[in-house]
């Protein structure tokens, strides 16, 4: 090969290196919401703390267990292993520094709803915001006046122990593209006001068809499979499907359900604990009862 | 003359039979029996909770006869259980959804179900309605420890 040919090679390829890390930043950009889709609104934070709960943010936020204390507060750090590698959930309390405390309510939402930090980073989905997407803003601000009237910890931010981090980070904009669409979730007209409010915190805050819903082989969530099972996310067992709970005599009927929420095992119900549910129901335990309701109609009604 | 070897006899052969059958039972090569054994105390001792539950609940009335009788049930399956999850028998011809931790974290296993077992036993002194709430509670949070900690989820 004469030397003038083997510049023509060497240019081209660097031409399309250069094109394919090009278009790799751009098909990976993150994509913020507008400050004007986020409104002035007067937060409930009574409201929050039930969406807090609804969501068992704790059980993901959790400090380690060795640092844990008395109060059961976010400040984030408990190992949170994937098949993908293992996360270290952010702190949710308002430490200025190592928490929320500096975020705007900007920044809070785009965290929920497009899983993007204030530095403008992606976070990896084990954050479950292809869920959080489907809250009402005024929901998503109501949490954030919760979480800013917990005590501040400090907690510092710890990185994702994923291969090559940096880069898997910024490819999860690809992913974006695939399982974080414009869809938003219209109640359904034919149903009651009780089944749309569950449906809403079950899809929603309450992120169950995270773990119970299968996965396509790109990781987004399979939505003709909605809530029908799927296998445990730490590869132990099978996460139980949600559909025809009556029919397969998981329960009785919905106040059933309602009460294995609340109670779980106390009352008998030994299904709600094991794979990480036992939390979970701690957590639904909390919510006033007419959302468990909700929740349970919703829930008993999927064929 | 009463032979002083018949004993002798009988105790040999009882030995040679216990023998047999506990190198039959390790010789297993699946745990299909213990699994299948394990299975139905824990369906044992869901019945005896069910009963509790259904005091709970408000579908039964409160009965101090039943609670220490249902409670027993539970502390006695629960005093069986640890002998009911030998080694090698995490795997067998029926499914099982017990986890290996059982065997590789096994002072932490028999330390839960003893707390089980404790709370169970503890459940069986209730005689007062009052007292009937907190301790089913704690009853549960036992069960819900080992349960979390031990058993794979299933559909």
């Amino acid at each position: 090969m004469s030397r003038a040919r083997h510049r023509r090679v060497g240019a081209t390829l660097a031409v399309v290196a250069t094109a394919g890390v090009f278009a790799f930043l751009v098909l990976t950009r993150p994509n913020p919401i507008d400050a004007a889709a986020v409104p002035s609104h007067e937060p409930d934070r009574s409201n929050g703390e039930a969406l807090y709960h609804a969501g068992s943010c704790f059980t993901c936020h959790a400090p380690p267990r060795e640092t844990r204390g008395e109060k059961s507060l976010p400040s984030g750090g408990k190992p949170f292993p994937t098949p993908v590698g293992t996360f270290f959930p952010q702190n949710l309390t308002p430490d200025p520094e190592t928490g929320i405390g500096r975020w705007s309510a900007l920044d809070f939402v785009n965290a929920m709803w497009r899983g993007i930090s204030p530095r403008g980073r992606h976070y990896f989905p084990a954050f479950p915001y292809t869920s959080y997407r489907f809250m009402r803003v005024e929901d998503v601000l109501d949490l954030r006046a919760y979480l800013m009237s917990l005590e501040p910890v400090r907690s510092p931010p710890r990185e994702a122990d994923v291969l090559f981090v940096g880069l898997t980070r910024r490819g999860v904009g690809l992913w974006k593209r695939l399982a974080l669409d414009d869809r938003t979730d219209a109640p359904d007209p034919s149903r009651g006001a009780a089944w749309n409010r569950g449906r809403y915190l079950v899809r929603g805050v309450g992120h169950c068809g995270e773990c119970h819903t299968p996965r396509n082989w790109l990781m987004v969530l399979d939505e003709p499979r909605a809530l029908a099972g799927a296998p445990h996310p730490r590869g132990e067992g099978q996460v139980p499907s949600l559909r025809g709970l009556v029919a397969r005599e998981r329960y009785k009927d919905a106040p059933d359900l309602v009460l294995a929420f609340q109670y779980g095992e106390t009352f008998g119900y030994d299904k709600l604990s094991s794979g990480g549910m036992g939390d979970i129901q701690e957590s639904l335990a909390l919510l006033p009862e007419a959302e468990l309701s909700a929740i349970a109609e919703y829930l008993i009604s999927l064929p | 003359m009463k032979s002083p070897k018949r004993p002798v006899l009988a105790l040999s052969v009882t030995a040679t039979l216990a023998l047999g059958v506990a190198s039959w039972a390790v010789s297993d090569p699946t745990g299909t029996d213990a699994i299948k054994a394990r299975q139905e105390t824990m369906e044992g001792i869901g019945d005896a909770m069910g009963g509790l539950a259904a005091i709970a609940k408000g579908e039964a009335p409160f009965d101090a006869a039943v609670v220490s009788k249902n409670a027993g049930t539970i502390a006695g399956h629960l005093e069986q259980a640890a002998a009911l999850f030998p080694a090698g028998s995490d795997t067998g011809d029926v499914e099982t959804w017990a986890k290996a931790d059982i065997w590789s974290d096994r002072d932490m296993f028999e330390e839960t179900l003893d707390a089980a077992q404790k709370a169970a036993t503890a459940m069986q002194s209730v005689t007062e309605e009052a007292a009937f709430r907190p301790a089913l509670g704690k009853l549960g949070q036992q069960c819900k420890a080992c349960h979390e900690m031990f058993r794979r989820p299933k559909d």
